[in-house]
């Protein structure tokens, strides 16, 4: 199954053109993430899409780990997914805290919190 | 950039993409979201075949298109859902999708650590925050959608951003993805010299197809011998030597190394974290624990109502008792609201 999956056998090189898809792919992620984040004003979705541009800078990770044919790209994502667990908890943390004190997750009500 | 797409076929693609999903934004009144979709995913689907046309050599695999429109179509529902609950739901089809991608760029470790972590762990903590923080619905009424959740803030000028990020990287990407240097050939057998247990149970338990026999017999030994990585061995840094009583020591041809023989993603990946970034690990270690201490804190603060919440809440609180006992009596309903919050 997985030799069926796989884009070739492990140590076989893979292409440039081939690297140049993954990449692709990796960016319109990380830019659906973007838009998300700056358009919607729901809290928590906010921060799902910096989950999502999460995603993207792992896969882009892991392409070039395979185009190198090491596994530097493969143990970074293990750091991305611990940073990502970590940032859920604490940003969680202080959505409930900001939704008790005003009964809303609407981004925009925080606005007086400047500089 | 021209060897993996046409640059005028690729601009052409993001201004169409561009469009699509800034239709597809949630708006005030009933907004063409299924038709935003439909030319963003046209887009998508143009972007891949242009950049298969002009790279027709070095297709990547079928699956991989699979699980990128699965994966980039529940992206764009996921800031295009007015629901929350919806939204993270859409954003485990993206975890999956590209779990699904790790697998085809064999690193089976991380795809399903990524599933359990985050599909598993990360999304049930989000959906648990989501269903905390949303306002009961008044009695007898569907829960309405609040506004904020229906209107997108500034969405035309915010996707003009995001693509043209988007531009700026992909070009900076197809200039550079041509130039970078093929990597050298590399030995994938060679961490097997550091796990001569593994070699030996993989021998004692597989049978030579010649002799019938294991390829280790119960009181054998064995030999690793590593050897310089050479243009005329650069598959084949190590020999093992088999020491079997009462027969001369053989080397092993690679060739004829039983199938099981190789190492696995995990015990390789297990390799580089702990030999090559031993440091991190301690660093992750701490930023974990960091997380948890804030968590705890941040869960334990008492926290006032502002203002305009307080008199919400009266207003309601008033509302519901009107004609009923004395709201007077008893605890302050806005302790009694937040009872857990205090201590």
């Amino acid at each position: 199954m997985i030799n069926l999956l796989a884009q070739s056998g492990f140590p076989d090189a893979m292409h440039g053109v081939t690297l140049a898809h993954y990449l692709v792919v990796s960016a319109l992620l990380f830019v659906i993430g973007l838009i998300g984040f700056i358009t919607r004003r729901n809290l928590i979705i906010m921060f799902l899409c910096t989950e999502l541009m999460f995603q993207a800078a792992g896969l882009a990770l892991i392409a070039f780990g395979r185009y190198h044919l090491n596994f530097t790209g493969q143990t970074f994502v293990i750091f991305i997914l611990t940073v990502a667990a970590a940032e859920a908890a604490m940003a969680l943390a202080l959505v409930v805290l900001l939704f008790r004190r005003k009964e809303s997750l609407n981004a925009e009500e925080w606005n007086e919190l400047k500089g | 950039m021209g060897s993996i797409i046409h640059p005028a076929i690729f601009f052409a693609v993001l201004v169409l993409g561009s469009l699509g999903v800034c239709l597809a934004l949630p708006r005030r009144k009933a907004s063409p979201q299924l038709f935003g979709a439909l030319i963003a995913g046209l887009a998508g689907g143009l972007l891949l075949i242009a950049m298969g046309i002009a790279g027709r050599d070095h297709l990547p695999n079928i699956y991989f298109y699979i699980f990128s429109l699965i994966g980039l179509g529940s992206a764009l529902r996921v800031i295009t859902h007015p629901r929350p609950v919806y939204a993270a739901l859409y954003f485990i089809m993206t975890v999956l999708a590209s779990a699904g991608l790790f697998l085809i760029l064999s690193a089976e470790f991380m795809a399903f650590a990524l599933i359990i972590v985050y599909a598993g762990a990360i999304l049930i903590t989000y959906l648990f925050v989501i269903m905390l923080a949303s306002q009961a619905p008044e009695e007898g009424e569907i829960e309405a959608l609040a506004t904020y959740d229906t209107q997108a803030r500034e969405p035309i000028a915010a996707t003009v951003v995001g693509f043209l990020l988007l531009a700026v990287l992909t070009t900076m990407m197809f200039r550079g993805v041509p130039q970078l240097p093929l990597p050298g050939p590399v030995a994938p057998n060679e961490l097997l010299a550091q796990m001569p247990r593994k070699v030996e149970s993989v021998l004692r338990n597989n049978r030579n197809p010649d002799t019938g026999q294991p390829y280790l017999k119960a009181d054998g030994t064995i030999q690793i011998t590593e050897v310089a990585p050479s243009p005329a061995h650069p598959a084949e840094p190590l020999f093992i030597t088999i020491n079997n009583p009462g027969e001369e020591p053989v080397v092993l041809a690679q060739d004829k190394w039983p199938e099981e023989l190789t190492v696995k993603n995990v015990e390789a990946l297990g390799f580089d974290l702990l030999r090559n970034h031993p440091g991190s690990i301690e660093i992750a270690g701490v930023i974990l624990l960091m997380a948890m201490l804030g968590a705890v804190v941040l869960s334990r603060k008492q926290v006032q109502l502002d203002e305009d919440a307080k008199a919400n809440q009266a207003r309601k609180l008033a509302q519901d008792t009107l004609g009923g006992v004395n709201p007077g009596l008893g605890r302050s309903p806005l302790e009694s609201t937040h009872a857990g919050g205090t201590r």
